[in-house]
């Protein structure tokens, strides 16, 4: 059984990614190759030709108007995966189709549905609406993972860890000395955790940012909608300064951090990365500190996450972990996710908060 | 350092919420029917929750620590190509 969770839509790609040249990228162990119709609409399709499964990524294979040529013997495929012509003769096999994929480009993604097509209309596809709104300043990548997605959520779900891991960054001492109040709302499949520190340490990548001297109010809300998007809604503003009572919030920073957690493979995760922001909006140095500085971080997660894959892989079933108050987050979208691998798999969960491995 | 009491942030009808409540160790449950538990453990304090309607009175079960606790389990290494095609445990 697979621990990808299946009838669900996931990013494949940044829109600006996908051109007129053929790209390949494998989604939940699919290879899915993806590229623009002359009218600018995404495609996604098996990146293997029917006949001997040549991939339709790999060069001769090219983009012939609204078709895709296999660079081995030319079978030729419409935008919508059904193959037009087949070499030396008339007849197309009927079953000469690629299997397409629904496909939806909002919010800078491209998301791809993994699973029965037909589920796909009447799944949510969550939303970050900032990364391509008036009024926000967006910088973005991608860095791959060689760890399962299960460790890029816990650590996302926890954030403690920034004063450890992210020291000199993004993490200070009250991040992991602030208790964190959880919510969950299992019908809309969301897990909510906010951690609000009142007088804290300004952090070089804020400081540096929005030129905020000395503490400030900091809040930390994770919005995680799984499997696939998490937003942290990180505000920052001098210490004693809080929104106004009718919800306008002119004297605060804010930063929506987004990522889309991907599994490439089992024991493999594309980390999709974006910050936006609602100040400093046309100065590029900002966007640049921000984008050299968020990588860093990024980074730190995927040197311990990789060691962390191996470490795991190493032992034995059943391995020991401790949860402790931390955790609560964390421990919540881990049921939801089951939750949801169940139903995408025809099954159910009887104990989806089962206690830890024995 | 002073924190504003928790804000309920999700607005759905079936929403679970744990808050650890501040200055201490302890986490207060609350069911969307209305039942609250305090305890110390987020795995209790989820299965407490989940139990709706059926709480357990009496709030989360406290596992008691034996005096004299166990070693840990030691870090065997097995072969990764076996343990590679094993369904990850959701905990």
């Amino acid at each position: 059984m697979t621990s990808i969770v299946q009838n669900q839509w996931y990013v494949a790609a940044y829109g600006r990614e996908i051109g007129r040249e053929l790209f390949s990228r494998t989604i939940c162990g699919e290879s899915i190759l993806f590229w623009r119709t002359e009218a600018g609409q995404v495609t996604a399709m098996s990146d293997r030709c029917v006949h001997r499964r040549f991939p339709l990524s790999e060069k001769p294979s090219h983009l012939n108007g609204d078709t895709v040529v296999c660079g081995y013997h030319g079978f030729t495929y419409g935008a919508d995966g059904v193959c037009v012509a087949v070499p030396g003769q008339k007849r197309v096999p009927r079953t000469a189709r690629l299997k397409s994929y629904p496909v939806v480009e909002q919010d800078s993604f491209v998301w791809v549905f993994i699973g029965d097509p037909d589920e796909a209309e009447s799944t949510r596809i969550p939303r970050a609406p900032w990364l391509d709104q008036e009024g926000w300043t967006v910088v973005s990548g991608m860095e791959p993972l060689k760890a399962r997605a299960s460790l890029l959520i816990d650590n996302l779900m926890d954030l403690s860890h920034e004063t450890y891991l992210h020291g000199g960054y993004i993490g200070t001492p009250e991040v992991a000395e602030t208790p964190i109040t959880t919510e969950v709302d299992e019908d809309a499949g969301i897990v909510y955790v906010s951690r609000h520190m009142a007088d804290a340490e300004c952090p070089p990548f804020y400081s540096t940012s929005t030129g905020i001297q000395g503490r400030i109010t900091r809040w930390q809300d994770i919005e995680y909608t799984p499997p696939c998007l998490y937003k942290l809604h990180s505000r920052i503003a001098p210490v004693g300064v809080l929104p106004n009572e009718d919800g306008t919030d002119p004297d605060a920073f804010h930063v929506e951090v987004v990522y889309a957690i991907t599994p490439e493979t089992e024991n493999s995760t594309h980390d999709f990365w974006a910050v936006a922001r609602d100040f400093a909006l046309d100065d590029e140095s900002v966007s640049d500190f921000l984008r050299e500085n968020n990588r860093t971080v990024v980074l730190q997660d995927v040197t311990a996450l990789d060691v962390l894959e191996q470490v795991l892989t190493g032992e034995p079933d059943g391995y020991q972990e401790l949860s402790i108050n931390i955790d609560t987050g964390g421990l919540a979208a881990r049921r939801l996710i089951a939750a949801m691998a169940a139903e995408g798999a025809g099954t159910t969960v009887e104990q989806p908060a089962a206690a830890t491995a024995p | 350092m002073t924190l504003p009491p928790p804000r309920e942030v999700l607005a759905g009808e079936k929403v679970l919420r744990i808050n650890w409540l501040p200055g201490s160790d302890r986490l207060r449950g609350l069911c969307h029917c209305g039942a609250e538990a305090e305890g110390e453990d987020p795995i209790e304090m989820w299965e407490w929750l989940l139990a709706h309607p059926d709480h357990p009175a009496g709030g989360p079960t406290v596992t008691p620590s034996p005096d004299v606790l166990p070693p840990p389990p030691a870090h065997r290494v097995s072969d990764p190509s076996i343990i590679r095609t094993r369904t990850p445990v959701l905990v």
